[in-house]
């Protein structure tokens, strides 16, 4: 396991409490100013605030190790994983679109 | 005119348009404008969660203000996003904007005001970059925009109190989030500000102050007798004076002599203590905090003071909110001996209140040129006991401050290992790493 899925997935397990109507994903964004991809665990009860905690940064800016990175974690959790600031870009693997519509925040 | 003999120069005073609300909104993905989004530190003594930035979207939804609130304050509203602080973030952000400005003026010509404030000196370089001031602005707007995705609002003025009007009063309401004041426009640009405590310098107690001699805008302030003004606020009645025409005489590069420099910590303890051994422990990881960066500036000090906050229900049974105590001492920067003089001020002073503020300060500090050895212990011991300090200086500094704690620290009231991960007193962001 490579050390960027290590942290990534042991700080999801302490954050992910699994609370009754709360919603749990995980928002993977491209930063292109610091050149690196942010993970971060998103929750939200209903009806209430959205709290964003920081998980990590993964430095290597490369959709290669994050296809691969993504497709690990996806092994160990079943939590939504999405992605914000990739629209147009295809994984380099598969040919697919990352993110189908751009966030209207973005 | 007076102002012939004034100072002018290019004067350009840019802030971040809410600075840690937008690194956390960038580092999402997110456009700065665009999403409601607050940044909130829930360190234990900020009782509930404090509001440390506010988006501007987040400001305009919610009617959320600027000042620092409380988490009880803030709406729930399912569109709202809250993010913890990374005060590390923030200050790594802060350099690489001042790095950005480098580009524009020299570097002795940048001077950071505030984490998300600098004063740029143009005078001698805005020719390079453009046709006039504003153009320039637009610039350095576009590139840190470019490079750190940031939004940057510009006062510019002849002079830096100019500048910062410029920016706090209009700026941020232009479109292009440039605003200009010159010596030719104070009166339309000064003088039409009906709200004293929009000005620089002018809080609410200046304003309630300047109300009661019967000035209640900036017209008022400037057209008032000066003398009176002086006579009845002092030099700062001068000052204020000054502003209202818009006159600013500092000189950035003169650095003032520091008269009398003091080291010294304070903290807000997360509840209230009660128990003289809790309070005790805290008041000795200050003064071990304190001898820390005395040895680490290599200095000594000569007198201590000891500053204890009651809670607020023991203010009322009290009438006292606290005491404040100093001692003179022989010079020492001794973790032991500091906590042993500051331990003596608190047990002298305390009768049993509940203590909700702490603070230690050291002043009347001397080079620490040699040890003063005493007569009445063994030379040795005397010698081993001012290296052990710098020994655990060293460790702290390798190996971090938490590697190597008194176990005091670790009991119910100890706040030091918890403190140590924060940055200002908030979470530096060391989940991040």
């Amino acid at each position: 396991m490579s050390k960027d899925l290590e942290v990534i997935y042991s700080r999801t397990e302490l954050l992910f409490k699994r609370i009754s109507r709360t919603q749990y994903w995980i928002q993977v964004a491209n930063d292109p100013y610091d050149r690196s991809y942010n993970f971060f665990f998103n929750s939200q009860r209903k009806g209430e605030r959205l709290k964003s905690v920081p998980l990590h940064r993964v430095d290597n800016y490369d959709l290669k190790y994050l296809e691969q990175l993504i497709a690990e974690l996806r092994k160990k959790t079943s939590l939504t994983i999405r992605f914000i600031g990739f629209t147009t870009l295809r994984w380099p693997k598969t040919q697919k679109l990352i993110q189908w519509k751009r966030d209207k925040l973005e | 005119m007076f102002i012939d003999d004034e100072p002018r120069g290019v004067f350009f005073l840019i802030d971040n348009k809410s600075f840690y609300a937008s690194c956390e909104a960038i580092q999402r993905g997110y456009n700065p404008l665009k999403v409601p989004l607050v940044v909130l530190s829930e360190a234990r003594n900020t009782n509930g969660g404090l509001i440390l930035a506010t988006s501007p979207e987040a400001k305009r939804l919610f009617h959320l203000t600027a000042n620092v609130s409380r988490k009880r304050d803030l709406p729930r509203d399912p569109r709202l996003q809250v993010v913890p602080p990374r005060m590390n973030l923030y200050i790594q952000r802060n350099v690489q904007i001042n790095n950005i400005f480098t580009r524009f003026a020299a570097e002795d010509d940048v001077w950071p005001y505030s984490i998300d404030e600098s004063i740029l000196d143009m005078t001698h370089s805005w020719r390079l970059f453009g046709n006039s001031p504003r153009e320039v602005a637009r610039l350095i707007q576009k590139t840190v925009r470019q490079e750190l995705g940031l939004y940057t609002t510009v006062g510019i003025g002849d002079n830096p109190v100019q500048a910062k009007i410029a920016l706090d009063v209009y700026a941020k309401h232009m479109h292009d989030l440039i605003d200009e004041i010159h010596y030719e426009t104070i009166s339309e640009k000064i003088w039409t500000i009906n709200e004293l405590t929009e000005v620089w310098g002018i809080g609410k107690r200046t304003a309630k102050h300047l109300r009661r001699l019967k000035i209640h805008n900036m017209y008022e302030l400037a057209h008032t007798n000066p003398y009176l003004l002086k006579q009845k606020m002092g030099v700062i009645g001068t000052q204020l004076f000054a502003t209202a025409w818009g006159v600013d005489r500092s000189r950035l590069s003169y650095k003032p002599i520091t008269k009398s420099a003091s080291i010294g910590n304070s903290q807000v303890l997360p509840r209230d203590y009660q128990k003289q051994i809790e309070i005790e422990t805290v008041i000795k990881e200050i003064g071990e905090q304190v001898a820390a960066r005395l040895r680490h500036h290599n200095k000594l000090t000569k007198c201590l003071s000891l500053d204890i906050g009651f809670s607020y229900a023991a203010t009322d049974e009290d009438g006292r909110d606290g005491f404040h105590h100093a001692l003179s001492i022989d010079p020492t920067n001794n973790d032991h001996e500091i906590t042993r003089q500051l331990l003596f001020l608190f047990r002298k002073n305390w009768e049993g209140q509940a203590v909700r503020n702490i603070a230690v300060y050291s002043s009347r500090l001397i080079a620490n040129t040699g040890q003063q050895l005493d007569l009445f212990s063994s030379l040795d011991r005397q010698a081993k006991n001012e290296k052990l300090s710098y020994v655990i200086d060293e460790i702290h500094k390798r190996f971090g401050f938490t590697k190597l704690v008194y176990a005091t620290s670790l009991t119910k009231g100890g706040t030091a290992i918890e403190r140590a991960k924060l940055v200002g007193g908030h979470n530096g962001g060391n989940s991040y790493e």
